[in-house]
């Protein structure tokens, strides 16, 4: 099986082309405002490489969030419609799912920065997600996964008094885990806030 | 000669549409998937709200494309993308499923500036004869152009504030018209009539406009009646400030039209649905023997189809993108 994964939720570019058991290209990129200018290059050039064709690909698994909605919205648009035109199979995989499962401790608690005192987050042990993808104020979260300490924190953001790893995607281990993840309709293949646009807070307030 | 066949993506604004055009002039299908009714609630469009849907709406809206037509994307010669000015949120979606399918098989990708779409709209009327004047009237622009060819945009003049359409959308919210209150108000002009004295704004000889003045003194008008615990009528406010509006954008127009020996007068933009203003450039086109387009009004709008005509000019003109096409909330038409 050939499977494609993409991860356009963060300024850092993640792709990776995975064949028989094994990653045999991937790119990492940091592209703050270039992210939809790049993206597609990007990993055009990653599968040419390899001499992939587009048709090659089995299966395509994104991340739908959360993160940054524009960018999240990138790589699942080309993930979304490569799906659609050449009837391959698609599956999500959170980006705090893809966090935790990178880091080899048995706790892990993903952090992505989400300002004025929120963050997303959630708390896994190995696949198992303890606490649920959620937007928390992280003192609240911080609370919350209190009881199973010792854990590891992985961001790629920093918060004051915190002890952290830096992200690093361990796309091999990301795509085995989540390969057989089933598939779902391109149709509904869909970007995962965890957070309501500020219009909507305002009116739900 | 073969048939050239171009699929048109446009998600400027609020409508995910994609459009499938032959030979720039027959339009095969037209998806719009329009999300008024979501805004609505908002009394405007949400960006981040329109993005979301976009992204929801691409591959529904490319299938839905795709089998009306009854064909498939070997049977497409190109790939037209509106990639600005616009919402960025919202053109980052059309722009990546452009890219995206230019890149999976192999097909040219054509960027088209949002209001030359527009302006092509008018090819589903007939083609463009040149020279021609363009009178662009929509949310974001209000512009005189004069085209000596395809894609050959000279500007004549613009507003030097608030376009037509945005002073529209605002005034009707002044008369307390929900939105998109602008079509509704062109409606309650036509049941009016013009009884209230407002400013002619920008008289003057040059080609350009301004409307943040006029739609101050409707805001004025309405303060000074509710100071006096007196009600305006909706209807007639409505009608007399779309007669100032109408009577603006005719004048200028004649005047470049008698300026430049123009025979053709082609208009452009969601404003170019204004039943007011339709009627006034069909009799300006009587007046100086000069031959009007009008699109129909399901092409006034934001579409495909539109982005996909234009697509099919620039493609003949050899005008290319590559896959590092990026969208631009800001752009000069070109």
């Amino acid at each position: 099986m050939t499977v494609l994964y993409l991860d356009t939720s963060s300024s850092l570019f993640c792709a990776a082309i995975y064949q028989n058991g094994k990653v045999v290209n991937q790119v990492q990129k940091n592209l703050e405002k270039d992210m939809s200018k790049e993206a597609l290059p990007l990993m055009k050039k990653m599968l040419e490489d390899v001499s992939i064709s587009p048709n090659d690909v089995d299966k395509i698994l994104v991340c739908n969030g959360p993160g940054s909605f524009t960018g999240i919205r990138i790589g699942m648009t080309i993930a979304k419609v490569y799906a659609w035109a050449l009837q391959k199979d698609i599956s999500v995989v959170s980006s705090l799912e893809a966090m935790a499962i990178s880091n080899d401790a048995p706790v892990v608690l993903p952090l992505i920065d989400a300002r004025r005192g929120y963050v997303y987050g959630a708390l896994y042990q190995g696949e198992k997600e303890i606490i649920s993808n959620g937007y928390y104020r992280l003192d609240y979260l911080l609370e919350q996964a209190k009881s199973y300490e010792p854990y590891q924190i992985i961001s790629n953001n920093d918060f004051p008094g915190l002890t952290k790893e830096t992200y690093r995607p361990n796309f091999q281990k990301i795509i085995e885990t989540y390969q057989n993840r089933e598939a779902i309709s391109p149709h509904l293949a869909n970007p995962c806030y965890l957070k309501q646009t500020e219009a909507e807070e305002k009116q739900n307030a | 000669m073969k048939d050239i066949y171009i699929l048109g993506i446009e998600s400027s604004c609020d409508e995910t549409s994609i459009s499938i055009v032959k030979n720039g002039i027959e339009c095969l299908s037209n998806v719009v998937s329009s999300q008024i009714d979501i805004h609505k609630n908002y009394g405007g469009v949400v960006p981040e709200i329109a993005s979301r849907e976009h992204i929801k709406n691409i591959t529904v809206v490319l299938d839905e494309c795709f089998q009306k037509a009854n064909l498939t994307m070997s049977d497409i010669d190109a790939i037209a993308i509106a990639y600005g000015p616009g919402l960025i949120g919202s053109l980052l979606v059309g722009l990546e499923a452009a890219k995206t399918l230019s890149y999976l098989y192999n097909k040219p990708l054509i960027p088209v500036h949002h209001i030359a779409g527009h302006i092509y709209a008018n090819s589903f009327v007939k083609p463009l004869s040149f020279p021609l004047l363009a009178l662009i009237v929509s949310g974001g622009h209000t512009e005189l152009v004069l085209m000596k060819d395809h894609f050959s945009f000279e500007k004549l003049g613009s507003t030097l504030d608030d376009a037509v359409g945005e002073c529209y959308d605002k005034v009707a919210r002044v008369i307390g018209l929900p939105y998109p209150g602008g079509p509704l108000l062109d409606k309650l002009a036509m049941e009016g009539t013009p009884t209230y004295k407002l400013p002619h704004p920008l008289d003057d000889e040059s080609y350009n406009f301004s409307f943040s003045g006029l739609k101050s003194a409707v805001i004025n008008l309405n303060h000074q009646f509710e100071q006096k615990k007196e009600t305006l009528s909706p209807k007639n406010l409505a009608a007399s400030f779309q007669k100032v509006v109408v009577e603006t954008l005719i004048k200028k127009t004649k005047k470049a039209l008698l300026d430049t020996k123009c025979k053709n007068l082609i208009v452009a933009g969601g404003v170019s649905a204004n039943q007011g203003l339709r009627q006034a450039v069909l009799k300006l086109g009587e007046e100086l023997g000069v031959e009007v387009s009008i699109p129909s009004l399901c092409y006034c709008t934001d579409n495909g189809a539109m982005v996909a005509s234009a697509g099919y000019y620039a493609y003949q003109l050899g005008r290319r993108a590559d896959l590092y096409l990026n969208s631009k909330s800001q752009e000069e038409l070109k």
